[in-house]
């Protein structure tokens, strides 16, 4: 009779054995005294006692990490979401629209006297370079969850780089808006972190060829290094009550 | 708890619509078992806290991809299982030094009949405690983490092997090497009369 290994033994404990060394351990003795002992050993395994926590747990994680949420944009919704019935009344309704705006349109060109350039009437210039606003508490919320998705990324998952990098980029734009305007506050703290984040925002945005395990290691250990989590943390708090905005004119949307 | 999965869900999509106070309904009712775990594994309150916290965030970001037939209690718990294995193999370092100290087993021996009834058996219920947490020092993260969901947390393997990213045999062979190392460690304790 082959007896069971303790591996099998284990797997019966916790209700994961097979069929047949259930049937073994009926019918054989040392093994049925072997699991015992295992069955003892494993009830002297006392769980881990957590510490109490109250009621109001939940709401102080709420509060730590309510302010570092940003707000989804909803979703646009599709055909599908909205009802077949519903998406094919829309389209209809769509079609007559432009049906009905194309009739009218072209019967209005036909009695309107042309107009040239020249004598339109001067239209006012409208400032092609958008002004983008960024206020600096939120830039280092966003700054820091980069930071701890950075600090905890599996660097051999290489689906979780591209979003990274992403916001990398997008961090990096608004970062050198902050940068500019915090040499005229007069704050070399913040200069230097930002310096920091610079650094690290523009290797993660522009590392050539990608990001990858070796390339994420060796950012983490700069991180770590440069103590730059622990640094915007510090900023954070010193700027949560402080409204901040930096204002910079440019032509993509950093904020 | 059928309910729950429906507040859960319907939170969900009310986050995804840009009502980012939605997601507190979600925390409030999974923070205590994300503590439980996170302690557990971490074996540091101050550390298990932040776990939570990392966990609850990364949920947030990762949202987006959450797949509305899932459960959420089964996937923010996996990310919290993540977060507090990233933490200790962080700490990995401190801890293998302290195992170092503390790994002889003649020192930490203590033989006791373990039928005695009364103040002996809580004090040697106590000394269990003391050397069983010993004991998990000897475990590596992985064996740790994966004794810990099987033996105290009721995990399935298949749910071990997806919270700790590992394939399910791989999960069982680590429970398997976990009660192996833990019962060498503890056999010292016990004189059976």
């Amino acid at each position: 009779m082959k007896h069971l290994v303790e591996e099998e033994l284990v797997g019966q404990a916790y209700g994961e054995g097979s069929d047949d060394a259930g049937r073994h351990l009926e019918a054989c003795g040392e093994c049925a005294q072997a699991y015992a002992d295992l069955k003892n050993d494993l009830a002297e395994m006392k769980p881990i006692e957590a510490p109490a926590r109250d009621a109001a747990y939940g709401e102080r994680v709420w509060g730590a990490i309510a302010d570092s949420l940003p707000v989804y944009e909803p979703r646009p919704r599709t055909w599908f979401g909205m009802g077949l019935i519903r998406g094919l009344s829309y389209a209809a309704a769509g079609l007559l629209l432009a049906a009905g705006s194309f009739y009218a349109g072209s019967r209005w060109q036909q009695g309107r006297t042309p107009t040239t350039a020249e004598n339109k009437p001067p239209q006012p210039k409208r400032n092609a370079r958008p002004i983008v606003v960024v206020v600096l508490g939120d830039h280092l919320d966003r700054s820091e969850r980069l930071l701890v998705e950075l600090k905890h990324v599996d660097a051999n998952n290489a689906e979780m780089m591209p979003p990274l990098r992403k916001e990398a980029r997008s961090l990096l734009a608004a970062n050198r808006i902050c940068k500019a305007d915090a040499k005229k506050v007069d704050d070399p703290a913040l200069q230097t972190a930002l310096d920091h984040l610079d650094h690290l925002l523009n290797e993660l945005a522009n590392q050539p060829g990608g990001l990858n395990a070796a390339s994420v290691s060796r950012l983490k250990d700069e991180m770590d290094a440069d103590g730059l989590l622990f640094e915007v943390r510090v900023l954070r708090s010193r700027t949560r009550n402080r409204d901040l905005r930096f204002t910079d004119r440019m032509s993509g949307g950093a904020a | 708890m059928e309910q729950m999965g429906g507040d859960d869900q319907a939170a969900i999509r009310a986050v995804l619509s840009g009502d980012k106070n939605a997601y507190e309904s979600l925390v409030l009712r999974h923070s205590r078992t994300l503590f439980r775990v996170a302690y557990r594994i971490t074996g540091d309150e101050a550390d298990a806290d932040e776990v939570v916290q990392d966990a609850f965030l990364r949920g947030y970001r990762k949202l987006g991809t959450f797949e509305q037939r899932s459960n959420f209690g089964t996937w923010i718990y996996r990310i919290a299982v993540r977060c507090a294995l990233d933490k200790v193999h962080h700490r990995r370092g401190d801890d293998e030094s302290r195992v170092g100290e503390e790994s002889d087993p003649e020192e930490n021996e203590v033989q006791v009949s373990d039928r005695a009834p009364g103040p002996d058996r809580l004090l040697l219920s106590r000394e269990i405690a003391g050397m069983q947490e010993a004991a998990m020092h000897c475990l590596t993260p992985i064996e740790r983490a994966a004794f810990i969901l099987r033996h105290m947390e009721d995990r399935t393997t298949e749910e071990i092997g997806a919270a700790l990213g590992i394939r399910p045999n791989a999960a069982k062979q680590a429970v398997f090497r976990a009660v192996q190392k833990m019962r060498r460690r503890l056999a010292g304790l016990r004189v059976n009369t």
